[in-house]
């Protein structure tokens, strides 16, 4: 069963289509790339399927649910989160408040609960521990764990715009992660990467697809990375979609040649 | 540590009580009535901050939120006489002229009747862009001042009311700023709070992260439209006497200026500022009062108190240029490093 249908989708900015009759079909545990030009609206694609753009044109289905014209806190609640091409991290916060506030959607404990709930005294907790706070201990756990995962605990109270921008680019996939995805969009991963952090990369959304049963779907410009990693590849010219298909047939397309040839690669 | 820092806080409430319960046989009226300002404008300042500093809101509709509070608060507790002394133009309208509640019943009211006006005002205004709201509370703190100055069977109109029952002393402003402080403080920590801040930071990453944005604003405008009513409410039983003009748009401002000062998005700095500014205000009235230097008496300018702060609010600004303490909140642990942690400082140097 398809987990992200768009069914073409056109999104029209004055005269400008940035992506014209866009049809995506990903599966189930798959890791799809969407690649192409500067320009070509492969951020724009992802602001519709996450709601932050409403189509012109089109339908969106998430898990066979149509979600055109949702908010994008509703489309994340789904199971739906993504990452930001121009890192959006949540500058003046630690490292690890980042990672917290993506559980805030979860929360089962009310304003009240937790106003409540966090007057309690602490040193009362050994007795008896109010739900908000054992609901938040539980959160605390989770975005430590998460943390851990992408190697940034050493730094979790650090502020988010103190890190380099290959770490900051974790932290967004980690604080992404804490809001229980199944689908993850990853907009340009490798952008501000070091060769290093860039060779790593693949394994590491691989191990994080498992660990946390994904798909993926992404945008990037770094030809070695989406060659190794992606199952299918969907290219978009001046928002045409002009290919799509494994990383052998894509290789090998004419229209993707010239289309990559026509403008100077920036990858 | 938690036990220390528990223990910290109960001792630091435990002094505080202590002082009120010395000051407010000792001292004379004048102090007793600046402490009361410090304490109402910390909680003008902390509702305030946890709108436009936390959440990253615009509101500039305090005054009118404390007029609500400040009439409700009033009407509730006057007196049946001393409403019919007031409204001698024309009656009062019946089921107020008889109602007299006690003065806590009538400020939680006053918060409630606050917090519905904050949701009718942002219920359509925040799921637009942030200038809406700030258009909006602008409009509404100076029509709210129109109607109440239409209302003479409900508010008496231009001429206000005077003999407000003065309920308002020392327990009642530091208690309340304390609870204030207590449920703000705490709504900030929560994961509520952080969502509030995180909307601060970025919306847009904030949304994709599925935080609710209007729904989010939303809470944060209506709490603040609550306590400052609360603060309104004691304002008025403080002074004894309200009218609409008190209610002008330069009473937001001040609170506004309270808030800049402090830090946007510190607590701690809006308690600070709230008493430095406060309390500086009354003290630099000196200014405008002519001087008496035995030989020869220098007459005082009025408004150069203003004159004076507003060259000190300069400063501030340009030498510090998010407030006093940014976003930096107090905390015991940071207390108790700074001074083990200078120490050691010395001990390395007597060292080399
Ligand atoms: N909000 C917007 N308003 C107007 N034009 C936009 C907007 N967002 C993107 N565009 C335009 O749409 C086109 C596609 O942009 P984008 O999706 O960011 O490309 P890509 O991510 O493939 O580099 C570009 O020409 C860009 O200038
Ligand atoms: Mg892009």
């Amino acid at each position: 069963m398809a987990i992200l249908k768009t069914d073409a989708i056109t999104m029209k900015f004055g005269g400008l289509t940035a992506v014209n009759e866009f049809n995506l079909n990903v599966e189930q545990g798959e890791i799809v790339a969407v690649i192409g030009p500067n320009g070509a609206g492969k951020t724009t694609a992802f602001n519709m399927i996450t709601g932050v753009y409403r189509p012109t044109e089109g339908h969106i289905y998430f898990d066979d649910k149509k979600i055109t014209g949702l908010k994008p806190h509703t489309i994340t609640k789904y199971g739906m989160a993504r990452t930001f091409q121009n890192i959006r991290l949540f500058k003046e916060l630690s490292v690890l408040e980042n990672v917290v506030i993506a559980n805030h959607l979860h929360l089962k404990t009310n304003l009240i609960q937790a106003i409540l709930g966090n007057t309690y005294p602490d040193i009362l907790d050994v007795l008896w521990m109010p739900k908000y706070k054992r609901e938040e201990k539980k959160i605390l756990e989770k975005s430590h764990m998460l943390l851990e995962k992408v190697g940034l605990i050493d730094l979790k109270d650090e502020k988010a715009n103190s890190l380099p921008y290959g770490l900051q680019r974790k932290l967004e996939i980690a604080r992404a992660l804490a809001t229980n995805p199944r689908l993850l969009l990853l907009d340009e991963p490798a952008a501000g990467m070091n060769p290093k952090e860039t060779n790593d990369l693949t394994n590491f959304i691989r191990q994080i697809r498992d660990d946390f049963n994904l798909t993926i779907l992404l945008i990037e410009h770094h030809m070695q990375v989406v060659m190794d990693i992606s199952d299918r590849i969907y290219v978009l010219d001046y928002g045409i979609n002009i290919a799509e298909g494994n990383p052998y047939e894509i290789q090998n397309n004419d229209r993707v040649i010239q289309a990559y040839l026509g403008v100077a690669e920036d990858a | 540590m938690k036990i220390r820092n528990t223990i910290l806080t109960l001792v630091s409430i435990a002094l505080l009580a202590a002082f009120i319960w010395y000051a407010d046989s000792n001292f004379d009226s004048y102090k007793i009535r600046i402490l009361n300002l410090c304490a109402i404008y910390t909680i003008l300042a902390l509702s305030m901050n946890l709108i436009n500093g936390f959440t990253g809101l615009l509101s500039l509709g305090h005054a009118g939120f404390m007029a609500v509070g400040a009439y409700t608060t009033a009407l509730l507790t006057m007196s049946e006489t001393a409403k019919q002394q007031n409204f001698f133009l024309k009656p009062i309208v019946a089921p107020l002229a008889t109602i007299t509640l006690p003065f806590l019943p009538a400020l939680l009211i006053g918060g409630v009747l606050s917090a519905f006006v904050a949701f009718l005002i942002g219920a359509p205004t925040l799921r637009l862009r942030g200038d809406y709201l700030a258009i909006a509370t602008l409009g509404f703190s100076e029509i709210i001042r129109i109607v109440f100055t239409n209302t003479q069977n409900i508010t008496n109109g231009p001429l206000g009311l005077k003999s407000i029952p003065n309920n308002t002393n020392l327990w009642w402003t530091f208690g309340l700023a304390l609870v204030t402080l207590i449920l703000i403080k705490s709504l900030i920590d929560s994961s509520y709070g952080k969502a509030l801040k995180a909307i601060r930071e970025d919306e847009v990453a904030a949304e994709s992260m599925g935080i609710n944005l209007f729904q989010h604003k939303l809470i944060a405008f209506i709490i603040g439209a609550f306590f400052a009513a609360i603060g309104g409410g004691l304002l008025g039983s403080l002074i004894g006497a309200i009218n609409p003009i008190m209610f002008r748009f330069i009473l937001t401002f001040n609170v506004l200026l309270i808030v800049v000062m402090g830090g946007m998005g510190s607590i701690t700095g809006s308690v600070i500022s709230a008493f430095a500014v406060t309390a500086g205000l009354e003290y630099l009235r000196v200014l405008d009062e002519s001087i008496n230097l035995g030989f020869v008496t220098i007459k005082g300018i009025p408004g150069l108190r203003m004159v004076v702060f507003a060259g000190l609010l300069m400063v501030v600004v340009i030498f510090f240029k998010n407030g006093l303490m940014g976003t930096k909140e107090f905390s015991w642990d940071k207390l108790i490093n700074f001074f083990t942690s200078k120490k050691r400082f010395k001990k390395k140097e007597v060292g080399q």
